[in-house]
């Protein structure tokens, strides 16, 4: 199913046809084949597909419950799938146990070792492979130096702020070199600016050491800001897998236009789709819309246009659509304009303009048209006819 | 006026509790210093000879015995009441988990004595162990099980293993998966990852049932009292038999109050030694 929603000019993207994907293909840090879990009667995962190629940075993105956790589990090993099947550096992960897949993982909530101190903590891996001491001692050090801790190893975890934890996770887990390292929404617990800051020092440390890193998200911004690529999941179900950029420009489906970044949805009517190329009647004007999106869909039906708030043009007097300015949401760097527009869905429109002038220009109550380039609108078939 | 209106409504009764138990207290204490007057039940005068005949061997054994019987005790419960409380505290399959309850913890409600007697229906000379091992032609003679430590152990550990599980269980369901997943992943298998990790983090539970299992047998008397038949001892049915067989009340007196003391120092020293495996489970 979600196979088919990928984009095959993705390069590195899975084929269509991934149940055939031969030997070779599998140099790919991380190969998951149509890989089900079932709890009881609820399906938690369905027949996902995803390549994620050597030394790439994939994150899973999705709402509460959508299987992520469950996803990161089936490739650690700590559950065992119904159906599919995982490869780890093209080596098939069926019959390995948890404990021998070379896999790094930091939990939520760290889960450091309480009776164990910082250097026993991040030398735990290599004890448990029977490295000898003075090798442990040694590259303990580089990993705490790796994540700035350097001189930390006698503390014990409760001793450490949040932030400090969670680096301590990081290097127990880098420091096995593992083949994949599994993060799942490590920076949860993490105030705002300390997410910020340990997102860039992440990003920084994955991309000096070049591991495969899959990433669990909720918080869209962390996602795009971080990934190479972006897997999003809604119900079970991987929904679109492309680069950031994708994922916020051309979205597949409703559900992903909605859930990474802000959208406008502006209903209207599927007038005829010629080739690559849709056009679309809305309120006072139409436009010519990729058609991509709209396969399958008849002349006639209703569609909804999808546009970012960034890509809306504000203006005086009457355009493609108007409206009245209802409010202004002052966000430092830029402005969020509320505008009343009948025609919209939710009867709202938001704009966002850059700088700080956009309560002068165009004070509460003023009619305003709003514009977009064709290439900024996303349109799909409607769910509410 | 006052905050809590109904504080001395409340407190009242368990004043009454503990001053009713410490006046008991008080007068045993007084009776283990008073000397004993044969042929009467009121003691004589003040003497420390209760405490110095303590030191007989005959009595100092008794006192080397219970602390050997309750350290056992104590030790066979928790190995086998560990693995009970693991599988309660993991497991998913609520029929299990049922089971597992019911086993460990429902012989809780049946009282000591009732207990006890079900062990003498197993370990008798013609009861089921040794009729069991007959039948299969194993044994010509019964395995003497009643009226030995083997057989006062092993009812004991049964008294005691409801505690035990309850409290392991508590313990070993406040230690989050992710340690043993976080184990494993870092190349521990499951016998190492319990070693290094499970383990060591529900010491405080496996100390704080260790040392309540030891106070536990410590004052248990039916027992040993019905399973030693006499033949056991420990300082319980000895205070027992010095006291209403021959009446000899500031010794029996003495002999409490130096095994109470003696429970008090377990207990403490246990709580040292939880000391810093309670910093290790708080996280
Ligand atoms: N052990 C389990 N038993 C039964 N159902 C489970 C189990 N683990 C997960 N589920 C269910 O599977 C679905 C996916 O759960 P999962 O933990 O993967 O979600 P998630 O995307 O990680 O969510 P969150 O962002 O809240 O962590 C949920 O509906 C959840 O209730
Ligand atoms: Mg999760």
């Amino acid at each position: 199913m979600s196979a088919e929603r990928i984009d095959p000019r993705e390069p590195v993207s899975p084929a269509v046809s991934a149940p055939a994907a031969d030997a070779a293909a599998r140099v790919a840090g991380v190969q998951i084949d149509g890989v089900t879990k079932r709890f009881g009667d609820a399906t938690a995962l369905h027949e996902a597909w995803l390549k994620i190629a050597d030394g790439e940075f994939m994150t899973l993105l999705g709402p509460s419950g959508c299987g992520k956790t469950t996803l990161l589990n089936l490739i650690a090993g700590f559950l065992e799938a119904d159906g599919g099947e995982i490869f780890v550096g093209g080596r098939l992960m069926t019959e390995t146990a948890p404990y021998d897949r070379e896999i790094g993982v930091v939990f939520q909530n760290y889960a450091l070792f309480p009776h164990m101190n910082v250097a026993k903590n991040v030398g735990y891996g290599l004890r448990m492979r029977g490295v000898g001491k003075r090798e442990i001692d040694t590259r303990v050090a580089e990993a705490l130096a790796l994540v700035k801790l350097d001189g930390f190893g006698e503390r014990k975890p409760r001793q450490l702020s949040g932030g400090q934890q969670q680096r301590v996770a990081l290097a127990r887990a880098l420091v096995i070199r593992p083949k994949v390292l599994l993060l799942d929404e490590p920076f949860s617990a993490l105030d705002k600016n300390l997410r910020g800051a340990m997102q860039v020092e992440l990003k920084e440390i994955q991309r000096r050491l070049g591991v495969t890193t899959i990433f669990v998200t909720h918080d869209q911004s962390e996602a795009l800001s971080m990934s190479d690529r972006i897997a999003v999941m809604s119900q079970g179900r991987i929904r679109q897998v492309g680069t950031p950029d994708e994922i916020y420009r051309r979205p597949l489906d409703p559900f992903v236009a909605s859930f990474v970044g802000d959208v406008n949805v502006l209903p209207g009517r599927l007038e005829r789709r010629i080739g690559e190329t849709a056009t679309v009647l809305i309120a006072e004007g139409r436009l010519s819309v990729s058609a991509d999106t709209l396969e399958g869909i008849a002349p006639g039906a209703a569609v909804d246009l999808f546009v970012r708030p960034d890509a809306v043009r504000i203006a005086e007097g009457e355009g493609l659509v108007s409206g009245t300015v209802a409010t202004h949401v002052y966000q430092g760097s830029h402005v969020d304009v509320l505008v009343d527009v009948a025609a919209a869905r939710g009867g709202r429109v938001t704009v966002r303009v850059p700088g700080h002038g956009a309560s002068t220009r165009w004070p509460v109550g003023t009619r305003v048209s709003l514009d977009f380039s064709p290439a900024d609108a996303v349109a799909f078939a409607s769910d509410v006819s | 006026m006052n905050k809590r209106p109904f504080l001395a409504l409340f407190v009242a009764p368990a004043t009454l509790a503990a001053i009713a138990s410490a006046a008991a207290l008080a007068a045993i204490l007084q009776y283990a210093f008073r000397a004993y007057v044969p042929g009467s039940l009121n003691p004589g005068g003040l003497t420390l000879d209760n405490f110095f005949a303590l030191l007989r061997p005959l009595y100092a054994q008794v006192f080397i015995q219970t602390v050997w019987i309750c350290l056992l005790t104590a030790l066979i419960t928790l190995v086998v009441a560990y693995p009970l409380a693991y599988a309660l505290v993991r497991t998913r399959n609520v029929t299990l988990k049922s089971f597992l309850l019911i086993t460990a913890v429902t012989p809780l409600f049946l009282g000591e004595v009732v207990r006890t007697y079900s062990w003498i229906i197993v370990l008798g000379n013609t009861g089921f162990i040794n009729s069991v091992l007959k039948g299969l032609g194993l044994i010509d003679r019964p395995i003497q099980m009643m009226f030995t430590t083997f057989g006062v152990v092993t009812a004991l550990v049964h008294v005691t293993l409801p505690v035990m599980v309850i409290m392991l269980s508590a313990a070993l369901s406040h230690i989050d998966r992710d340690y043993e997943k976080a184990a494993t992943s870092l190349g521990a298998g499951p016998v190492k990852a319990f070693l290094t990790v499970t383990l060591p983090l529900s010491m405080p539970g496996v100390v704080a049932g260790v040392s309540t299992a030891f106070a536990w047998t410590f004052s248990a008397f039916a027992t040993p009292q019905m399973i030693g038949g006499g033949k056991v001892s420990m300082i319980s049915t000895l205070v027992y038999q010095l006291g209403f067989a021959s009446f000899n009340f500031p010794f029996a007196a003495a002999l409490s109050v130096t095994g109470l003391a003696l429970t008090f120092a377990v207990l403490a020293m246990a709580k040292q030694a939880i000391k810093p495996l309670e910093k290790i489970g708080a996280h």
